[in-house]
């Protein structure tokens, strides 16, 4: 059956052929979870957490202090730390830490290393991933103190989330610990390194780990061809999870036998728009009427069913990721979500009144410009190639003609920083905790964007709104779960609405693929204890920690 | 003398041209390499935070500062002291431990199966056209159809027949990825083995071009005057074949095959890609996938350098093999 695969395979793409020997490993003992994270070729040996090109360690080997859950809202779970407070403005923050903690290589761990990790962060700018101004001081060997220089609530989930706790006793002899690979891991994590090769390595378990020895013996990663090999192999029954988009993947347990699929919305799908004109943004999408025009013209649940196999959901115009942020929902919105069906009279009415006069070939018309755009997508994005080929047929109904573009990455993705696009095709991204403020200080605020030209950095539409800007600046003064948080979430749901810089589709699901015969404990919708992503960190290492071997 | 001072200055002249291509044709490409960084950790559940695309900048020292005169004065000396730089695709490997690693696959796969085609080819070349008009003739056609083939669709077939089908090769990879990689007989063994399908279609998707061009040699030297006053002085066929006409007919296939030798560094890209072997074409791929300057230079580099060493070699070895280029330039 396999080699029929593999012809097969071979006959429609190049990139098939790995899938069959990576399969190769079939036989293996049953606590031992396979995964495969996406890598495509060679593994390039880097247990170094602050690296950008590092291939595991967050949360396995290295543990934060606390974990952040973005699948849910939820509480942050006790990892090293215990228990944290802030002061009354803001600006420091006391931790407090698990006592009974040993490093992996027999030494204690204590509140130096915590004082350490978070120092040599701040010294390093190329390892300072969060823009970290804190210092740290430790009080005793399980309390330590961060103070900030201004109210910083909002930098929290970056210090207690997203630092990796490295040993002193080793690290401070690292001279550049921006270039350093980490060979020999050292964490306190419920793993250690098993054996590494280029195309494969394990982790084992870690019996002396402070929370019980994992039951999953062994972690093997795997590097495939791509996605295509990826799934193969699932087909093969050769890995136990990976992410990615699989055929028919609502019939899963029919073509996997044994596999389950769980898709969560994560990335919020949305147009691009260049839309400051005071940055540089030219042509006709930098008025707002436009924007809303689209809008309304987009037929989402077709959308959803011929280019997205209806896995994505509904979205809200003021971006707060839907079904998790409902609380924070604005009920100010005129829509709350996204009309799923088009409103073609309204979209209509909205050019006519903004100065559009139809012309003789359907197509709207102001000073004689015609109402025309290009949109710019990645070659080889199918299903966004599938949905804007989908919203041009759509949006003729309207009267605007939208042009889809292809390009390679690269000349997308300039094209993107630099502002130089009318509308683009991309997803706007989570933050490191269930909050869409990140979401809001990431692509709405002023001090993420640039002029058309430079390279902005993650605002790509060049928007600019002094409430936003006012409102994230007092969310940023304001703890997590005050009620006082919800006027300013409202603000700013209501100016996006307004302005739709980024004009919404659907917000996209990630699916994944686990083996649901040979592993128990999978997160599943009704227990969201991590992201289920395989390659989400250090959401993987929650996963493995629950994880119960079936013996099947 | 001053022949080879002359020879030594072009050769110099077209290695600095060469080099500066080098650092233009990478810097021409859209995107830069901390966008594509930034983009990997994305689809990987990284982070979008401002922050982490500052750190990154400064990490692989891409922030701006520094006009482009500037660097390319400083990649020039870089280049004079042997530093190739890091690379960004493999950060924090440097560029010429990445070379290194991967260039062996390359040489030793596509070296050998360019020296055994070549020899192959020439060979049955030179006996074929000795006995033109015989069924032989066939082959001919035969073999430049085997080279027409798109390559990657013959290599295809190939692993669907013998890897899919018989079982006979490893489908992909460079060895088998339980071993690890070092001088035991084990993994070189499984090294061969895992090179034999690669090399068999380079050999026969290459092989027709040589006999094609030394069977035509072979026919136009048969009929020279000298190899007419073989005959008379009645030599033996076998040592007119060898000796008279294939010493003559073989010079072009010569020069052309030193010339292909200069190309195997830059390797078969396409061979590599399809067997998923870990040479020197993967890596200049992943280079150009990643906006990875320092290492498409230096693979650049390498392959310039191996072109023109190989161009040069031809030139000065040419006079050996033929005594009239010897006499022309002892001349000029």
């Amino acid at each position: 059956m396999l080699k029929q695969l593999c012809a097969l395979g071979l006959a429609v793409v190049v990139a098939a052929t790995a899938a069959c020997s990576g399969s190769g490993g079939s036989s293996r003992a049953r606590d031992t979870l396979v995964v495969y994270t996406g890598q495509a070729g060679d593994f390039q040996l880097n247990f170094n957490p602050y690296s950008p090109t590092f291939i595991e360690g967050m949360g396995t080997i290295n543990e934060p202090l606390f974990f952040f859950n973005i699948a849910a809202d939820q509480p942050p779970k006790p990892m090293l730390g215990t228990g944290f407070q802030w002061n009354a403005d803001g600006t420091e923050l006391s931790i407090t830490l698990r006592d009974n903690v040993s490093w992996s290589d027999g030494e204690k761990f204590t509140a130096d290393d915590v004082v350490f990790t978070l120092d040599m962060v701040a010294k390093n700018p190329a390892l300072n991933k969060t823009a970290y101004k804190g210092t740290a001081s430790a009080t005793d060997d399980t309390h330590v103190v961060v103070k900030f220089p201004e109210p910083a609530y909002m930098d929290g989930p970056q210090v207690l989330g997203q630092m990796w706790i490295m040993p002193e006793h080793i690290w401070k002899n690292i001279a550049n610990p921006a270039t350093e690979v980490n060979p020999k891991p050292v964490g306190t994590g419920p793993f250690v390194l098993g054996d590494f090769k280029a195309q494969s390595f394990t982790l084992k378990a870690n019996p002396k780990y402070w929370g019980g020895e994992p039951a999953v013996k062994q972690v093997r990663y795997l590097s495939l061809s791509g996605n295509q090999a990826g799934v193969d192999a699932l087909k093969a029954g050769s890995i136990d999870w990976q992410t990615g988009p699989i055929p028919d993947i609502k019939d899963i347990e029919k073509n996997y036998p044994g596999y389950k699929a769980i898709t969560l919305p994560l990335n919020q799908v949305s147009l691009y728009t260049c839309s400051n004109v005071q940055l540089g943004c030219q042509g006709a999408q930098t008025d707002p009427a436009v924007r809303k025009a689209i809008y309304y013209g987009m037929n989402r649940t077709q959308i959803n069913s011929l280019a997205f196999q209806n896995v994505n959901t509904e979205m809200s115009p003021g971006f707060t990721l839907q079904p998790r942020d409902k609380a924070l929902l604005s009920t100010k919105l005129t829509d709350q979500i996204a009309p799923m069906n088009p409103n073609t009279a309204k979209a209509t009415e909205l050019l006519t009144s903004a100065g559009y006069v139809k012309g003789a070939d359907g197509i709207f018309a102001k000073d004689g410009k015609p109402l025309t755009l290009t949109v710019k997508v990645v070659a080889g994005w199918t299903d966004y190639i599938t949905a804007l080929e989908t919203l041009s047929q759509q949006l003729l109904q309207i009267g605007v003609k939208i042009t889809p573009q292809q390009l390679s990455w690269n000349e997308w993705a300039d094209a993107r920083g630099r502002g130089q696009y009318e509308l683009l095709i991309d997803s706007v991204e989570q933050g490191p905790a269930p909050d869409p403020y990140y979401t809001y200080a990431y692509f709405f605020s002023t001090a993420a964007t640039a002029p058309v030209g430079q390279t902005a950095f993650p605002n790509y539409s060049r928007f600019s709104n002094p409430i936003v800007d006012n409102a994230l600046a007092e969310l940023k003064k304001t703890d997590r779960g005050n009620p006082a948080r919800q006027q300013h979430y409202d603000a700013i749901q209501i100016e996006l609405e307004k302005h739709l810089p980024y004009i919404p589709v659907l917000t996209g699901g990630i699916p994944n693929e686990y083996n649901d015969r040979a592993f128990t404990g999978w997160p599943t919708k009704d227990d969201l204890y991590a992201f289920p992503a395989v390659w989400k960190r250090p959401d993987a290492s929650q996963v493995y920690m629950k994880l119960k071997p079936t013996g099947n | 003398m001053s022949y080879y001072v002359r020879k030594a200055a072009f050769y110099l002249a077209a290695l600095w041209a060469a080099v500066t291509l080098n650092f233009v044709i990478p810097r021409l490409l859209p995107g830069n390499p901390v966008d594509i960084l930034m983009a990997k950790l994305q689809q990987r559940g990284g982070t979008v935070d401002p922050a982490a695309r500052k750190a990154y900048e400064t990490l692989l020292g891409t922030g701006g500062g520094g006009s482009v005169f500037q660097e390319y004065v400083a990649y020039l000396g870089n280049l004079l002291r042997g530093d190739l730089g890091v690379s960004v695709s493999a950060f924090p490997a440097k560029v010429s431990e990445v070379i290194a690693d991967s260039l062996p696959w390359t040489v030793v796969l596509v070296g050998l199966s360019t020296l055994l085609s070549f020899l192959l080819g020439v060979g049955l070349g030179a006996v074929v056209g000795w006995k033109r008009g015989t069924w032989l003739d066939a082959l001919v056609p035969a073999t430049t159809v085997l080279s027409a083939v798109p390559y990657f669709w013959l290599a295809l077939i190939l692993i669907s027949l013998l890897s899919s089908g018989l079982g006979w090769f490893p489908l992909t990879g460079g060895y088998d990825v339980v071993l690890d990689p070092g001088w035991s007989g084990e993994f070189i063994g499984s090294a061969i083995y895992h090179g034999i399908l690669p090399a068999l279609t380079i050999v026969i998707s290459s092989i027709g071009g040589w006999l094609l061009g030394m069977r035509n040699m072979m026919v136009s030297a048969m009929s020279e005057d000298y190899v007419l006053t073989a005959r008379a002085k009645g030599l033996t066929d076998r040592r007119i074949m060898i000796r008279y006409t294939a010493r003559n007919a073989v010079l072009p296939s010569v020069a052309g095959f030193a010339i292909s030798l200069g190309f195997v560094v830059s390797g078969s890209l396409v061979t590599e890609l399809v067997f998923s072997y870990p040479g020197i074409g993967s890596k200049l791929l992943q280079a150009v996938q990643n906006n990875d300057y320092a290492l498409m230079q230096g693979i650049f580099l390498v392959i310039t350098i191996a072109v023109l060493g190989a161009n040069l070699v031809v030139d000065l070895l040419y006079g050996l093999i033929d005594a009239r280029t010897r006499d022309r330039s002892t001349v000029s």
